[in-house]
């Protein structure tokens, strides 16, 4: 949802690209400029499916983290087995007033990560994850 | 017999050391001018930057290698190495001169460096194992090395090296009964028993399984490396004759491939010579090796998965191995041989049951049934359907994967940290996904190619059965 922007920012990213091409290449830089287009759209049409794929729910236990359009990858993360909460934003999130929210347990292998939280959110989020995490500690 | 976990004889005092070493009989120097009140801290063993310097010697000779040697000539080398060896044996002396550790409370401090001052405080709480490595010279020399091994450490932490035996027997011993369930940070029971019965040559406790040195260099010769090496010295002897050049460094280079290619199998029987594994109530005690002896001790109640194995060839002999994956030996180190996961390095299947049963109770490892995956999975493993399967057992979760080397993952449900349902494109096209149970440390167990609606099932039965597992326990 939130993401369509920085999917847009990424499209004219590639086109900047095509154009710093077009400068320095000679005749082949029609068809450069062409493929990168295309690409592009291509790439702004699986970034909005990719991001209506992205979704987590609370539940009463555990947090649910579906994400993933090729390879689909649910995460199950019980509230507590986590360790610790990140919350973090890039400097073309924060452009966006956007926040990432991951949680990690002590398994290397969970992945939990929840981009594109409005900040509001995203504290939200972590602030009731720790909460909840405090209630049920457990460690290993 | 020892202190165990519960070991508590407290009203000892603030007694200001473990124990008196036996091995060498030199006292552990305290450190000038510590703070009063607190323990003293300790130094390591006097004789620890010789050992340190040796080491560094066999480093410098692997480091100048063949090629230096036959540049620069055997007398300059000689001088080269003694050199840099000089050279390292006076840092490890500044080192050692700087390097002590103490009990304060429930931590363990260790204290280190010269010019970029360390110190290291572990909460015990988070100890997962101990450890005690005795490396060729260390034996000789009657010294020690203790490994701590903690949770989220990227490596090994604290490695104290080297103490005096009875000292580092003493110290893990204190260690474990102060990681155990000790409630308060009450006077530190300081173990203060005869330590000598620590020293003899068996863990303490009840032995579980002694591995037949025999069966262990079979198992090691079934071993790919070992089956093809004929082969190998045969195509190397036939180029050499072939060329008819016999130079030193070409011997040489080919010798040291050579044992390149063995050393795993090598390593592996040096390493688990006389495996002896016991318990002593709550922890398990695993010790092995010929040159260098370790000692390990990883209660039981960190345990997060166990693998078996059975490699291809070792299925004539109906032999397998056990894993043992404890969360804080960090997966990324890359030599597996400080990774202290071996649980029986080999055995019949009626060995690996009586210790698959000790380590988690009430798991019976031939009667753990797995299903293979729905008919339909063969479109992406022609071979492999029917090696491959998942079951749930009243406490485990086992998944059996491999076609030639078969293995099973047994991962408790009080263990698992996370569960994963992936769906790759090909899956997604037959209805399949893979489930995975993830555990701190170690790769958790993987239910491959389920059919999707099992799969589910089995996402929401793992978090549901890791949940009450959690409660009860």
């Amino acid at each position: 949802m939130e993401l369509i922007r920085l999917a847009a920012v990424l499209g004219v990213l590639l086109l900047g690209v095509a154009i710093g091409w077009a400068l320095t290449g000679h005749w082949l830089f029609g068809v450069a400029v062409g493929a990168l287009v295309l690409s592009g759209a291509w790439r702004v049409v699986t970034i909005v499916r990719a991001v209506h794929a992205w979704g987590y729910a609370e539940r009463e236990d555990d947090l649910l983290v579906r994400h993933g359009l090729l390879v689909r990858r649910l995460s199950i993360v019980p509230y507590s087995r986590m360790q610790f909460v990140d919350v973090s934003a890039g400097p073309l999130e924060r452009a966006f007033d956007l926040a990432t929210v991951q949680l990690h347990t002590a398994a290397a292998a969970s992945d939990a990560r929840v981009p594109g939280l409005r900040p509001a959110d995203a504290s939200r989020l972590r602030d009731r994850l720790t909460a909840l995490g405090e209630d049920r500690a457990e460690g290993l | 017999m020892s202190h165990g976990p519960s070991g508590t004889d407290p009203g000892q005092g603030p007694a200001p050391s473990p124990a008196g070493p036996a091995g060498t009989g030199v006292p552990p120097a305290p450190w000038p001018g510590s703070p009063a009140g607190e323990e003293p801290r300790q130094r390591l063993h006097p004789l620890s930057p010789a050992l340190h310097g040796a080491k560094s010697l066999v480093v410098v000779i692997a480091g100048l290698s063949w090629s230096t040697l036959s540049r620069v000539g055997f007398g300059w080398f000689v001088a080269m190495a003694t050199v840099l060896a000089l050279g390292a044996t006076v840092l490890a002396v500044v080192s050692w001169y700087n390097t002590g550790y103490h009990v304060v409370g429930r931590e363990l401090r260790v204290h280190e460096g010269l010019l970029w001052r360390r110190t290291r405080a572990i909460p015990l709480e988070r100890l997962q194992a101990v450890e005690v490595v005795r490396p060729l010279l260390a034996q000789l020399t009657g010294l020690a090395e203790l490994r701590l091994e903690v949770v989220g450490g990227g490596k090994t932490e604290a490695p104290l090296a080297y103490l005096g035996v009875a000292e580092a027997a003493a110290l893990r011993q204190r260690l474990l009964a102060l990681a155990g369930r000790a409630p308060a940070p009450a006077p530190q029971p300081v173990a203060e028993h005869a330590a000598a019965d620590q020293v003899a040559p068996f863990p303490p406790g009840r032995l579980l399984h002694a591995v037949v040195n025999r069966d262990l260099l079979v198992s090691q010769l079934l071993t790919p490396q070992a089956f093809f090496l004929p082969f190998g010295v045969a195509f190397v002897v036939a180029q050499f004759l072939s060329q008819g050049s016999w130079s030193f460094i070409a011997v040489a280079s080919t010798l040291t491939a050579m044992a390149g290619v063995l050393l795993q199998p090598v390593r592996r029987v040096l390493d688990d010579w006389n495996f002896r594994l016991a318990r002593d109530d709550g922890t398990l005690r695993i010790r092995n090796g010929l040159l260098e002896t370790r000692v390990q001790t990883v209660p039981l109640h960190r345990v997060q998965t166990v693998g078996v194995t059975w490699p291809l060839l070792w299925r004539l002999k109906g032999w397998l191995r056990l894993r043992l994956e404890v969360a804080g030996y960090s997966s990324g180190e890359p030599d597996d041989r400080n990774r202290p996961d071996r649980l029986l390095p080999v055995g019949d299947l009626d060995t690996g049951e009586l210790v698959v049963a000790e380590v988690l109770p009430g798991v019976r490892l031939t009667a753990l049934a797995t299903t293979p995956p729905p008919p339909r999975a063969r479109w992406l493993r022609p071979l492999s359907r029917r090696a491959v399967g998942a079951g749930l057992d009243e406490r485990v979760f086992a998944a059996r994967s491999g076609l030639l080397t078969r293995q099973l993952a047994i991962v408790p449900y009080a263990r698992i940290q996370s569960v994963r349902v992936t769906q790759g494109p090909a899956q997604r096209r037959l209805g399949l996904a893979t489930v995975h149970a993830d555990t701190a440390g170690g790769s958790g167990a993987a239910a491959h190619d389920r059919d999707l609606a099992e799969a589910w099932w089995l996402a929401a039965e793992l978090t549901a059965r890791a949940r009450a597992a959690r409660q009860v326990g």
